[in-house]
């Protein structure tokens, strides 16, 4: 990463190292230390907040720490046992691991192409529809994942819901007949549609604001030249479009492995059917209903990790693009 | 107009009309259950069976969730102005100074947000348990504050680096000092991008739920959203009150988001950064 080592580029240009060789020493001192005043509180609460306590839970990792010794205060060191014990667990390999990787690709792909539609479709409107419909996919992005889920879960009830009622109606299926939450098919389905549901605006309007500034007379030059629309698209859009589609495809991937929320919320994604847990409720559920702080810490930092790897893809993506 | 322009334009009609319907169906079926007298016997009707008010009513005043809602709106608002004054110097001091380690910080703010919630809840947990924060809404909101910190420093950063230096500069010519300049230049300035930050860390807040369910074991002190999980029993869940409390928590965060969409979009296509 040599763009993070090298120095900042100074914005008066030229002009600056004369100018300051006037300015007195004691007021160059002030002006120094003036920015980190200013960062002191966000790094303070960044500090003690969010880098202690991932010091702590890679401690935590390496004990056998239980609520006992919660209680009494005594850490128990047992190296990397946990870690051992987690990589050599074939619910590792078989359920958990599959869930979290294979939802969040499902996830990443299916949000990007819908996605991308959408933008695409947007670029073509006139302003006044274009602006309709982005608030309207604006309120898909706001509704909270929470509620989200609880919506999804009723749409789909196996006894009262819209989309068993619909079946029976067409005389498909019989209410009740089938529950999907104890599937893990048909669980990681109704996830995957609430999943994508959220995150396909974020990625329409980032793409959008990209498209808008592609200039119209690379189109007109490739319809001049006999191009279709399909090839308009592979050999004009995305190639201009390239650093976008990178940035929205590491974040898409980043929050679709972190999703916790809208599993655990779904009928008995909270732990109790054990073949739908991902990476975070495995590590939520042997924290907290079992009490194995230790176990439930080594699990958060195996997803840490993972999360690292994409993190510095996605930094390196990021800096090669613009100055920070 | 051809035949081939005709068929786009109607095309793009049935389009827009898919997109909108699509994108607002999940809201739909969120409030129009809520008003239905008898939502579990609605079957795949797309209208609501008939209008009550009932799931509201039992919802706020019998259940007792309008104390969710004040624990949340304190929480969230606490939230905002600790949020809104330590983003606001961090964002001048990376926007305006060329210091050392300047770009450290700035990864360091972004990598800050990859770090998964599930790891952060364990030390934290036991962290507020050794301190007695557990059902303490201070504790919460500085936990929160640290989540929302990052996007907004990040977010603030290209709204006060869009000010122009040299208003600054006139002002110290009148002879402003900087706290001067910062008050009357910077900060009437930046406010739109202020409030656009401050509507995006009250939903951090808001919409959190992980962090509410472990700290809040006291349920006088429930959150909306650990709030809304009293309605589900063991086997079944009363979704009349289930929808109309999920309407009560959605509705804010849909208003403020659509309202400040323009300001923050502009912000994420800049930073490209969600909490």
């Amino acid at each position: 990463m040599t763009q993070l080592d090298s120095p900042p580029r100074s914005p008066t240009g030229g002009a600056a190292p004369l100018e300051r060789r006037t300015v007195p020493l004691g007021r160059r001192l002030r002006r120094a230390s003036m920015p980190w005043l200013l960062l002191a509180p966000a790094l303070l609460v960044l500090a003690v907040l969010l880098l202690w306590p991932m010091l702590r839970v890679l401690n935590l990792s390496l004990q056998d720490f239980e609520l006992r010794n919660l209680l009494r205060g005594e850490s128990n060191y047992i190296g990397l046992d946990n870690y051992v014990q987690v990589l050599t667990d074939p619910f590792l390999w078989k359920t958990v691991l599959p869930n979290t990787v294979g939802f969040a690709l499902v996830c990443v792909v299916l949000t990007m192409i819908v996605g991308t539609v959408v933008a695409v479709f947007l670029n073509s409107l006139g302003t006044a529809w274009r602006s309709i419909s982005t608030t309207a996919i604006m309120v898909a992005w706001a509704v909270p994942a929470l509620t989200g889920t609880y919506i999804f879960v009723w749409l789909f009830d196996p006894q009262s819901g819209l989309v068993i009622s619909t079946l029976d109606g067409l005389g498909v299926m019989e209410p009740g007949s089938f529950n999907w939450f104890t599937n893990r098919w048909t669980f990681y389905a109704i996830a995957t549609i609430n999943v994508v549901y959220h995150g396909f605006p974020f990625i329409a309007v980032t793409m959008l604001a990209g498209l808008m500034t592609v200039p119209k007379e690379l189109y007109e030059a490739a319809a001049m030249d006999g191009a279709t629309a399909w090839s308009r698209f592979w050999n004009v859009t995305v190639p201009a479009l390239r650093p976008i589609i990178a940035v929205c495809v590491i974040l898409s991937t980043i929050w679709d492995f972190k999703v916790f929320v809208q599993i655990y919320l779904m009928p008995g994604g909270d732990g109790s059917t054990r073949e739908v847990m991902n990476l975070g409720v495995w590590s939520y559920t042997q924290s907290f209903a079992q009490g194995e702080y230790g176990m439930g810490s080594t699990i958060a930092v195996l997803l840490t990790a993972l999360l690292l790897v994409i993190s510095v893809i996605y930094l390196r993506v990021l800096m090669k693009e613009d100055e920070l | 107009m051809n035949p081939r322009t005709r068929a786009g334009t109607a095309g793009r009609a049935i389009g827009v009309v898919v997109l909108i319907s699509l994108s607002l169906f999940p809201c739909y079926w969120m409030i129009s259950t809520a008003v239905d007298p008898s939502p579990l016997s609605r079957g795949a009707s797309l209208l609501p069976s008939g209008f009550t008010l009932d799931h509201f009513r039992h919802v706020l005043v019998d259940a007792g969730f309008l104390r969710y809602v004040r624990i949340s709106v304190i929480v969230s608002v606490g939230t905002v102005v600790l949020s809104a004054i330590v983003a606001l110097l961090a964002a001048v001091a990376v926007a305006r100074f060329r210091f050392r380690l300047r770009t450290q910080v700035l990864v360091m703010v972004l990598m800050v947000q990859m770090v998964p919630l599930e790891a952060l809840v364990i030390p934290l947990f036991l962290q507020a348990r050794n301190l007695s924060m557990l059902n303490s809404l201070l504790g919460l909101v500085i936990v929160y504050l640290s989540f929302s910190l990052p996007f907004a420093i990040w977010n603030l950063r290209g709204f006060v680096a869009a000010v122009p230096k040299e208003l600054e500069e006139a002002a110290y010519m009148d002879g402003a000092t900087w706290l001067r300049m910062f008050r009357s230049v910077l900060l009437p300035l930046v406010a739109p991008g202020l409030v656009a930050t401050s509507v995006f860390s009250f939903i951090t807040a808001w919409n959190e739920f992980i962090f509410a369910l472990t700290f809040m074991q006291d349920s006088s002190k429930y959150t909306v959203g650990v709030g809304l999980r009293t309605f589900f029993t063991q086997n079944s869940a009363d979704w009349g009150s289930v929808m109309a409390a999920s309407t009560v928590i959605t509705l804010p965060v849909v208003i403020f988001f659509v309202l400040v969409q323009r300001n923050l979009a502009s912000g994420l296509t800049a930073g490209a950064v969600k909490g």
